[in-house]
């Protein structure tokens, strides 16, 4: 038995020092190794990773960078008001229309959209598997209940609904623009993720291991927790992931027609459609528009690559050696 | 079969009925009293308005009020009274819906045309050149698109090929404004035809770009998985020309998933009419939803929801039954 490698965890720490010794060793591989080893060959989506942190660090320390004042018209030594300066040494960005500095904006921006889409993500991942998972674990009336639901709310007209959402909640949630838009797209969202999960325990609930747990005396909510939901949780990485992309550009489709975050707050879509309308109108101040809108389009982006790269990385059935 | 067409109508209507459940306590909650607007009109006489408080039943309980305005709305061939006043002014909301339908059917079916002529061959060439130059191009577009806002696409077409493009070149290729030039009326039959498609193409083609990217993503993922089926290797076996092949064995079975696609894709067709509407000044009623919302107009936002809500349960259902004529292997219970 010794003379062959088998598992480390069987064996004498002297065991151990000899395998080393005459290169015996094994080193185990868990589904972590297999998830970086897969996850870094996605380049794109590594790039993507990469972007994506810088963009959220500016955003969480943008108090820390040296930025004018996102908010505050800002005047030239004369006193005169800077407004719409194309882009130049000290305003690298340029400034709007009220002399507000736009690079400034751009980055408290990002921390309002990352803001609620963040929120949303958080809402429907937690949301949605809550639903998905009591209706394919306990199945039956409750199951079909559930779906009933989530079907509704699936076959909405998305956008129509939440324009409608949007005005009332800017008037429930004054102020609290961020928060009340991460409701309504959490809430209008979540029915895809409850499908998916769903089918998920489906499948899982009728596995041994779950019938083992349950000969052991587990409790539903225990195997539903420990037992079921750490094997569906791939999917759900996934799906949480494409929301973020999805909820950005929700927020700024509302945004762009006056129900979204209201100025002076900063937010992407809402200076992409502001300064789009004047240089529609004729003002021919372009980065009003472009750096909003390359700020939004990249970070989407980023986000989608690195849920198709986490969708390749977290399917175990995937050998490593896959293109 | 009929079973299954009568059930889906049942689930159909419930969705209409969720929805209009929605909107009307959602709008119920919105803005302040509907009738300020028309109040302050001087021109609208005072029995105008009352009979209007009185139509819409505005002095009832909102429950109420749902009932009287779902009563009065199924009876839409009582054209056009039945769906009362807008509370903008003299105009009959139903007048004033379908007076916009046609715009935004132009829309529609224009951004439908474009997405299928152009998505769709796209696609079917991305998988016969798989790893080709065109195709990584198109998968590279696909990505950017997808990520990227409708509105910001509309404005970017805008600014480049119309403002400046006529900048640069003194042509004035393309409207960023209205579905037709004042002078309309005066143009002879051509320029009239010239003059409806320079202003169509701009917003046409912004609705149709993520479409493009959708249906051309899709047809190349069906159309991979049809020509690496057995079927297609006997295909190729017995001889066939590749043009056969692909035309007679792999086309027919690799439309048939885009085909419920392009079905279900009708709802983001009239949200992305929504936002072009507003950003080209088109006169659909996207836009006319958008200024009704502004004002608590609620009468039109619930007519214009419910017509959307139609057309996207009815084009759900067209799907399902369009995927089970063309695919038979398709059971329905």
């Amino acid at each position: 038995m010794t003379d062959r490698p088998g598992p480390a965890a069987d064996k004498t720490p002297s065991q151990l020092a000899m395998d080393e010794a005459e290169g015996l060793a094994v080193e185990p591989v868990t589904q972590w190794h297999l998830f970086k080893a897969r996850f870094t060959r996605h380049r794109l989506a590594m790039l993507s990773a990469a972007v994506l942190g810088v963009i959220v660090l500016l955003a969480v320390f943008a108090d820390l960078l040296p930025l004018h004042n996102p908010t505050e018209q800002l005047e030239d030594e004369t006193g005169r008001i800077v407004n719409l300066f194309s882009p130049r040494a000290d305003y690298p960005f340029g400034t709007d229309q009220i002399g507000q500095d736009v690079l400034a904006r751009v980055i408290y921006g990002g921390r309002t959209s990352l803001t609620v889409a963040g929120l949303t993500g958080l809402m429907v991942a937690s949301f949605g598997t809550l639903v998905g998972s009591i209706a394919g674990y306990y199945g039956g009336w409750v199951d079909t209940l559930l779906m009933r639901i989530t079907d509704l709310i699936l076959s909405l007209p998305l956008l129509p609904v939440a324009i409608v959402a949007a005005a009332w909640l800017r008037e429930a949630f004054e102020g609290r623009e961020a928060l009340s838009l991460a409701i309504l797209l959490g809430t209008l969202l979540w029915g895809t993720l409850a499908r998916i999960v769903r089918a998920e325990f489906l499948s899982l609930r009728e596995k041994e291991f779950v019938e083992a747990a349950r000969a052991a005396g587990a409790r539903d909510r225990r195997i539903i927790f420990r037992h079921i939901l750490p094997n569906a949780m791939s999917p759900i990485i996934v799906n949480a992931t494409l929301v973020i992309g999805i909820a950005i550009i929700l927020e700024a489709a509302l945004s762009f027609l006056g129900f979204g975050v209201r100025p002076p707050t900063p937010a992407w879509g809402q200076m992409a459609a502001n300064g789009g309308r004047l240089a529609v109108g004729g003002s021919g101040a372009w980065w009003l528009v472009l750096f909003p809108s390359v700020a939004l389009i990249t970070t989407v982006l980023s986000v989608n690559f690195l849920g198709d790269g986490l969708r390749d990385a977290l399917d175990p059935t995937q050998t490593i050696e896959r293109k | 079969m009929l079973q299954y067409v009568v059930r889906r109508l049942v689930y159909g209507l419930i969705t209409l009925l969720a929805l209009s459940i929605i909107t009307f306590t959602l709008l119920q909650n919105t803005g302040g009293d509907p009738l300020d607007r028309i109040k302050a009109n001087p021109r609208i006489p005072q029995e105008t308005v009352q009979q209007m408080a009185e139509f819409y039943g505005l002095d009832q309980p909102a429950p109420k009020q749902y009932l009287t305005w779902a009563s009065n709305f199924v009876q839409f061939w009582n054209y056009p009274t039945a769906w009362g006043r807008s509370f903008q002014g003299p105009q009959q909301v139903q007048e004033l819906v379908i007076n916009r339908l046609g715009g935004t059917a132009r829309l529609m079916f224009t951004a439908l045309g474009l997405a299928v002529m152009i998505g769709i061959p796209l696609g079917i060439y991305q998988a016969i050149k798989q790893y080709s130059f065109l195709d990584q191009a198109t998968t590279t577009f696909s990505f950017v698109t997808f990520s990227t806002p409708i509105f910001v696409i509309g404005i970017g077409l805008q600014i480049i090929l119309a403002l400046k493009l006529e900048q640069w070149t003194g042509v004035k290729l393309f409207y960023t404004s209205g579905m037709n030039s004042t002078n309309y009326g005066d143009l002879s039959f051509g320029a009239r035809i010239g003059d409806t498609l320079q202003h169509l193409f701009l917003p046409a083609i912004s609705i149709a770009l993520i479409s493009i990217a959708t249906y051309s993503r899709y047809q190349r993922a069906s159309m991979l998985e049809v020509l690496h089926s057995d079927y297609l290797r006997t295909a190729k076996a017995k001889g066939l020309s590749q043009r056969n092949v692909i035309v007679k064995h792999a086309l027919r079975n690799a439309l048939i998933p885009v085909i419920t696609l392009i079905s279900l894709d009708i709802a983001g067709i009239l949200g992305g009419a929504v936002i072009t509407e507003t950003i080209f000044g088109w006169p659909g009623m996207g836009r006319l939803y958008i200024q009704a919302i502004g004002i608590n107009d609620w009468p039109i936002v619930m007519a214009v929801v419910m017509l959307i809500g139609f057309m996207v349960v009815v084009m759900n259902l067209l799907a399902d039954l369009a995927y089970g004529w063309l695919d038979p292997r398709v059971r329905y219970d």
